[in-house]
């Protein structure tokens, strides 16, 4: 994993601020049962990403499926966090990404353990859209016109959410913020806030 | 922030049929000069140049307004104004800036604590005034709103003054990217900080923010000619630039640039890890970078003749780093600088492209610049000088040749000020279906 080329402040010497609530929906386990997203952004804190599981840009989806590993594994192996942190993957594309397809995107991470990873989806775009719209993670239909012949994408700007235990978003990472250690020193901050209350 | 029916409609028929879907990360730069969090930079022809222009009395509603001008040479309507959008009041219109997905652009006024909001994504031949924000006073007591820089989801707010004494002691504002108060910042006045704002620039490679300094409604809304005149509003201007802990969001230390530090470029070329600023009031080009780990600034390149006070205003740096063009006010010219070695940039071209001219933008091949008129109202020129233009010219590494011009006081628009780029090829996916 790329590492920052700085040293981040230490967890506890600064603020994350109150970005926004995290929207709330309905969703699709691996089972396929409905169930409210918001049971998914409270009482742990979650680390959450959309996804789509045929992305291919190796700066995209694929690069935060690198950083959830890291951060998973690190925080698993850490006492003071491990009963208190959740990873939640959410794809963007229910068409493509029915709750079988994410079962095998998920592959062994999905196993119950300590630090619970869930792989979500949606039963349609209509189901969607009020999270994305809620988030603020856009999705952008475009012709790139690089190549030559005009070539129709659909883009999205890749973003990672903090989202404490009450269920507000504390930080949001782009792709030049997003490596294992700003996110664990953001865990551990947010777990020093509590501590503090 | 409400997303339009047709849009969703229209991603719900995308994410249905199945369409090649490609993830896009956020670029390292804008067309060369903006926030690198601002994602889909236009790396062929711009389809449109959007003119941010203050109201003057009796010319047409009077109003500020965004002005979209067509800038594709290939299009019928070449060089011509497409339509305007009035927020139907006069606040000093300044700067703007895109949020991180490019869909809306944010713009303000330098006399009102108000942030407008316009979406560009759903149509950008016709940006709609969707959203005002009038909070920043009473949530921080800035006044001036100024550069709008592009965060992950959110939006750094630089003011310029403050609502107490209009003075400069100021901040920046966050917000979400819904338009949502988030929290503020102010401008460090403890080890060696003078409290003033004016630009912000992020480099995320270094978890660097720097700041710059200008000064206060007290000066910025009086004319010019008095402000010169009058020793104690001299002295009230920034002398220094910021360089902050981005993740903390806390000043890290302050730099002594004398002379009014203003757009600050960091430098587009992966690896290179400097920017560079004009001040105003001395006519220099400062370099910052770290030597041995620690963040300097120094002097290193004279703007035409300072005592003349020829004004650098703004300053747009080519994709490579290797160009700088610099804009001087109070004689109309462009100059282009060579920053092969930005420890000592050249001056290798100058053309008077106006009788006063302030802001230039570059499309991402260099081949088109892009020049506008007014500075601030009460310091525009007056009479036969108080041209008010967009100006778009081509460039092929030797000479700047005019291509179009937009007479904004003929076309009852206002007094020309910031600009972007926009491209048809960003549109939402609503109207593409």
């Amino acid at each position: 994993m790329p590492a920052p080329g700085f040293v981040p402040p230490p967890p506890g010497t600064y603020t994350l601020e109150r970005i926004m609530a995290a929207p709330d929906g309905e969703v699709l386990g691996l089972d396929g049962r409905p169930q409210r997203l918001g049971a998914f952004t409270h009482e742990r804190i979650t680390v959450l990403g959309f996804i789509y599981t045929t992305c291919v840009d190796p700066d995209g989806c694929p690069r935060a499926y690198q950083v959830f590993d890291a951060v998973h594994e690190a925080v698993a192996a850490a006492p003071a966090l491990r009963q208190r942190v959740r990873l939640v993957t959410l794809s963007f594309d229910p068409a493509r990404d029915t709750p079988s397809t994410m079962r095998r995107y998920a592959g062994s991470r999905s196993r119950p353990g300590p630090v619970p990873w869930l792989f979500l989806t949606t039963r349609s775009a209509r189901e969607l859209m009020p999270l994305l719209e809620g988030f603020g993670q856009d999705i952008r239909y475009t012709t790139d016109r690089s190549s030559g012949a005009p070539r129709r994408e659909l883009a999205h700007v890749l973003k990672v959410f903090l989202i404490d235990p009450a269920g507000f978003v504390r930080e949001i990472y782009s792709s030049e913020f997003l490596y294992p250690r700003t996110v664990l020193n953001d865990i551990e901050t947010l777990v020093l806030e509590e501590r503090a209350r | 922030m409400l997303m339009p029916h047709r849009f969703r409609n229209a991603i719900a028929l995308v994410l249905t049929c199945g369409i090649l879907a490609v993830a896009a990360v956020a670029a390292r730069a804008d067309e060369t000069c903006n926030s690198p969090y601002v994602t889909k930079l236009i790396k062929g022809q711009e389809d449109y140049v959007y003119v941010w222009a203050l109201g003057v009395d009796g010319l047409g509603d009077g109003s500020d307004k965004l002005v979209t001008v067509d800038v594709n040479p290939k299009s019928k309507t070449y060089g011509k104004v497409l339509n305007s959008v009035s927020v139907g009041t006069r606040g000093e219109a300044h700067h703007m800036g895109f949020t991180d997905d490019r869909r809306f652009i944010w713009a303000g006024g330098l006399a009102e604590p108000k942030i407008y909001v316009f979406d560009i994504g759903t149509d950008p031949g016709k940006p709609k005034l969707v959203k005002t924000i009038g909070d920043m006073a009473d949530k921080t007591g800035y006044l001036g709103p100024h550069t709008y820089y592009a965060m992950p989801g959110r939006m750094l707010v630089q003011a310029l003054s403050n609502t107490q004494d209009k003075g400069g002691r100021t901040g920046m504002a966050l917000y979400n990217n819904a338009g949502e108060f988030v929290a503020s910042y102010p401008m460090p006045t403890d080890g060696g900080g003078d409290g003033y704002g004016y630009d912000l620039a992020v480099n995320p490679r270094k978890n660097v923010l720097l700041t710059s300094s200008f000064t206060g409604y007290d000066n910025y809304m009086r004319p010019l000619g008095e402000v010169v005149k009058d020793q104690e509003a001299m002295k009230r201007f920034g002398n220094t630039m910021v360089v902050w802990d981005l993740k903390a969001m806390k000043p890290k230390m302050v730099l002594a640039v004398p002379g009014t530090p203003l757009e600050i470029r960091w430098s587009p070329k992966q690896g290179d890890d400097w920017a560079i600023t004009a001040t105003a009031l001395t006519s220099k080009l400062w370099l910052v970078k770290q030597n041995k780990g620690e963040w300097q600034a120094k002097e290193v390149a004279t703007i035409g003749d300072p005592a003349k006070i020829p004004l650098p205003v703004d300053i747009s740096i080519t994709r490579d780093g290797k160009g700088l063009w610099v804009n001087t006010f109070m004689d109309g010219t462009t100059r282009y600088f060579d920053l092969s070695n930005p420890e000592a940039p050249k001056e290798t071209y100058q053309k008077v492209t106006g009788k006063q001219v302030n802001m230039i933008s570059q499309s991402w091949d260099g081949r088109r610049v892009y020049i506008t008129s007014s500075l601030l109202a009460n310091w525009d020129k007056g009479g036969a000088d108080n041209e008010q233009f967009l100006r778009g010219f081509r460039w092929n590494g030797k000479e700047l040749t005019p291509a179009f011009e937009v007479d904004f006081a003929k076309e009852k628009l206002g007094r020309a000020h910031h600009m972007k780029l926009g491209s048809k090829s960003l549109r939402s996916a609503s109207t593409t279906q």
